[in-house]
């Protein structure tokens, strides 16, 4: 029985020249997870609004079509009946929450209509997304995945039978994306609900997803088995969408003849370890291959940390203590990535070397010098910091006024010449008369980083600069960073986008609880057990898949992998 | 001395972060719900309120304010209220009318210009502590269910809630904003008095500037929080009646809150004797 059917649907918002939506056909059958993919701006959010309603009831513009829920069209529905029916979280979960605390906001819901048991309800789905226990805490006590948790609780309370996700794990570090689709999963399969989501992230599609409808240009492409629709490499790669790193390294070694012409690709690494258990692992005799990180290195120190102590105000009770001790180096010319689950002191660390905040206890040198009498004015010449959230560095109309801001105010030398040199190095000359904040993902990231490298610093600090953003978009924010590599000397970036990490680091930093707990070339991070089990961090799938096949197996990327083990068969 | 000084500006300028504040509102919201006060019926609690809110004003006895103010500032001590708000009470006081009291004394005031300033003076802090106690002692939600129930529109009580729901956020952002334009601004020399003036300046003026990517910001966010709400069902929640029955029937007068409330009579009655007697 089909919960969903949507029969030749075109939607265009108001205002808009073309319909986002072009007569889109969808049927979606009672208990599927279903996978939503396709490129930015093709129509997955607006897709999902029309299902529960949001549009055309609370977003106007022209509809033409027919969504059924429950075999009752949505226009003769209002957007609380189908509430009941189809519930919905959003990309920004965090501004979806209105109650001060975890019960309250489960069960707003249901006691706004006016459901005599809204609490009991609200319980429920909070057992139901495992948050048991938390019903009492404020909502800022909750950690990124506990929070998206919870909205989902808010969605579950009026007992839907179907829940839309639009992104649930795009800013989550992996052990909260492994919570929440453990969630979902059980969801669908204890409970009976339909799952629908938009994902980039096809290693979770390829583990948790039964189908996966990809859309294009507004209209539906296939609908297919998650395994099938893995395997469509180059389709998918046509519409920026990037399948598993197995499915990839697979059909790239197809395509080489170093697999069989029959071979069926695997999309996770269970079925990996069937297909490549043949081929024969010569990492050791390669001799081109060298990890980055065992370069000579200039040995002179720009930041240390000594002994350095920082605490937070809490709204209750004692003061946090975020560091205790802390003592580390950062040499001229290092490319370090600072990693570490949530929560754990990374956005401060960084704070501390730009001197926003100060340490309670020891001190910071920058270049030899401490910074603790210096105003953070005076040290921004040196170093740079750019923020998690783009919105917050665009404090001007313009991003070409943004970028130039910095330099404008000190009185830079040739300053209008290097903004433009800056908008034509990062591709924004087209946009730069645009708000920052208008700009889509990618284009933000970009324009960010140009404010952050505008005064030229020494050291650059980048706080999560992949995260949020699709593929597709991350894979250019790699590129530009490998850009810059050589522009700015030390580069310091938190992360938790171990691709990221593999490809572009030659230090890894690891903190934990904040304390430095490992510190090292990748081989020395991810080979380590311990490291892993403590923090919660996941190398990349396919260094996971190299691990299974031959546990002295280091390979980080397609490429390693595919040179590590691709040189013939037993 | 010198150094005395810095540290004392220092720590000054550090009360003002943003930080701080952000983190004082929501002490002072939800930090403290486990006192007594805060576990009141917050309908008692608004009558209570009305009582020292506007008697005061109209009665002129000395024993009698001086037991109000006694009464209301053991209850703010109970109601654990955060610092900031003391200091702005104390602030607003004496800006009130402790300075009159100080000036009179220094121009050789005696006990008669003296009496009817310090009267006037426990009417003001009489009231304001009252307010301190119950609007910063009971929780946002509790407060505005009180409202509620005495007939304010469902709106104005999820107004007051969610503006404790936002405002953190809002401060957190607009911290980040003001930290945007200090890293990349210039601020001025502030060596010496005029540097001091001009370093000044140029922090309101960053302030005022900071406020346009703020407000951006926000609508950008509260876009997704307006359509969370209508699925929520919160337009239907403002016209229905059961909804409210749903919303107040959480609310009961229990044994504390009648202790309470006879423990004020009592004492307020013992003044009253006091007055007349004295």
């Amino acid at each position: 029985m089909n919960v969903i059917e949507i029969r030749d649907l075109t939607y265009t918002y108001p205002g808009a020249s073309r319909p986002t939506l072009d007569h889109l056909n969808l049927n979606v059958e009672k208990g599927d997870f279903l996978a939503i993919i396709g490129n930015n701006g093709c129509g997955k959010s607006t897709l999902c609004k029309t299902m529960n309603g949001l549009i055309p009831h609370f977003i106007a513009g022209e509809f033409q079509g027919s969504v059924l829920v429950d075999q009752q069209d949505t226009k003769t529905m209002d957007v609380g009946r189908i509430a009941g029916k189809v519930g919905y979280v959003y990309q920004d979960f965090e501004n979806q929450i209105v109650r001060p605390t975890v019960l309250d906001d489960a069960s707003y819901a249901c006691m706004n209509y006016a459901m005599q048991d809204y609490l009991e309800r609200g319980r429920e789905a909070l057992r139901q997304c495992g948050l048991e226990g938390r019903e009492q805490e404020y909502i800022w006590q909750l950690s990124g995945g506990q929070t998206h948790l919870l909205a989902l609780a808010g969605a579950v309370s009026l007992e839907p039978d179907v829940l839309i996700l639009d992104e649930p794990i795009a800013q989550l570090d992996p052990k909260h994306a492994d919570l929440i689709y453990g969630v979902l999963k059980n969801l669908n399969e204890t409970w009976g609900k339909t799952i629908i989501v938009i994902e980039h992230h096809t290693e979770y599609i390829a583990d948790y997803c039964h189908h996966v409808a990809l859309l294009k240009d507004g209209h539906t492409e296939w609908v297919l088995p998650s395994d099938e629709a893995l395997r469509r490499v180059e389709e998918l790669q046509e519409c920026n969408i990037f399948p598993p790193q197995v499915t990839i390294a697979a059909h790239q070694m197809k395509k080489e003849g170093m697999l069989a012409e029959d071979t069926v690709l695997p999309t996770t690494i269970e079925a990996g370890k069937k297909v490549f258990d043949r081929l024969l692992y010569r990492g050791e005799i390669c001799t081109e291959w060298e990890a980055p990180g065992e370069k000579q290195k200039e040995t002179e120190s720009v930041v240390s940390f000594r002994k350095v102590s920082v605490s937070y105000r809490a709204v209750k009770g004692e003061a946090k203590q975020i560091f205790r001790n802390l003592n580390l180096e950062i040499k001229k010319g290092e490319k370090i990535a600072l990693i570490g689950s949530n929560g754990a002191g990374k956005s401060t660390l960084m704070k501390l070397m730009t001197g926003l905040i100060k340490p309670s206890e020891g001190e910071i040198l920058l270049k030899g010098k401490g910074i603790r009498d210096t105003k953070p004015e005076a040290l921004s010449k040196m170093i740079s910091l750019v923020y998690q959230n783009p919105e917050e560095m665009f404090i001007k109309d313009s991003i070409e006024r943004d970028i130039a801001f910095a330099m404008e105010a000190r009185n830079t030398e040739n300053w209008q010449e290097r903004t433009k040199a800056l908008l034509e190095q990062f591709r924004l000359t087209e946009l730069k008369d645009r708000d920052g904040r208008l700009l889509s993902g990618g284009q933000m990231r970009r324009a960010s980083l140009a404010i952050g490298i505008a005064l030229n610093p020494e050291i650059l600090l980048l706080d999560e600069p992949t995260a949020n953003l699709d593929i597709a978009t991350r894979k250019e924010i790699m590129r530009t960073l490998n850009e810059m590599k050589d522009i700015t000397e030390t580069v310091l970036i938190a992360t938790h986008d171990m691709q990221l990490v593999c490809e572009w680091a030659e230090r890894i930093i690891v903190l934990c609880q904040g304390e430095v707990i490992a510190d090292g070339s990748r081989n020395e991070i991810f080979g380590n057990r311990r490291v892993l089990e403590l923090t919660g961090i996941r190398p990349p799938e396919i260094f996971d898949m190299g691990k299974v096949l031959n546990p002295g197996a280091f390979c980080y990327t397609i490429q390693e992998f595919r040179q590590q083990f691709g040189c013939g068969c037993l | 001395m010198e150094k005395m000084m810095q540290k004392l500006s220092d720590n000054i300028l550090d009360k003002l972060s943003m930080d701080f504040l952000r983190n004082q509102v929501l002490k002072n919201a939800y930090g403290n719900d486990d006192t007594f006060i805060a576990k009141l019926d917050p309908r008692v609690l608004l009558v209570w309120y009305l009582f020292f809110a506007l008697v005061p004003w109209f009665v002129d006895r000395l024993p009698f304010l001086l037991g109000a103010f006694l009464l209301v500032a053991v209850t703010t001590v109970m109601a654990r209220v955060a610092g900031l708000v003391l200091l702005l009470f104390v602030v607003g006081v004496f800006s009130q009318t402790g300075y009159l009291f100080v000036v009179s004394l220094l121009f050789g005031g005696n006990a008669e210009t003296i009496v009817p300033l310090l009267i006037l003076t426990l009417k003001v802090a009489t009231v304001s502590l009252a307010s301190v106690t119950v609007f910063s002692g009971l929780d946002p939600d509790r407060l505005s269910n009180g409202l509620m129930w005495f007939g304010c529109p469902e709106r104005l009580s999820f107004s007051i809630s969610y503006a404790y729901r936002m405002l953190p956020m809002l401060m957190e952002e607009f911290q980040n904003v003001l930290l945007s334009y200090r890293l990349r601004g210039n601020a001025p020399d502030s060596s010496g008095f005029t540097g001091k003036v001009r370093y000044l300046i140029y922090q309101i003026r960053v302030i005022i500037h900071a406020f346009y990517p703020l407000m951006l910001n926000t609508a950008k966010r509260s876009r997704t929080t307006v359509e969370a709400l209508e699925i929520k069902g919160y337009r239907n929640a403002a016209v229905s009646p059961e909804v409210k029955k749903l919303k107040l029937a959480s609310l009961k007068v229990g044994y504390d809150d009648m202790l309470f409330v006879a423990v004020s009579f009592l004492w307020m009655a013992l003044t009253i004797l006091a007055t007349t007697i004295l």
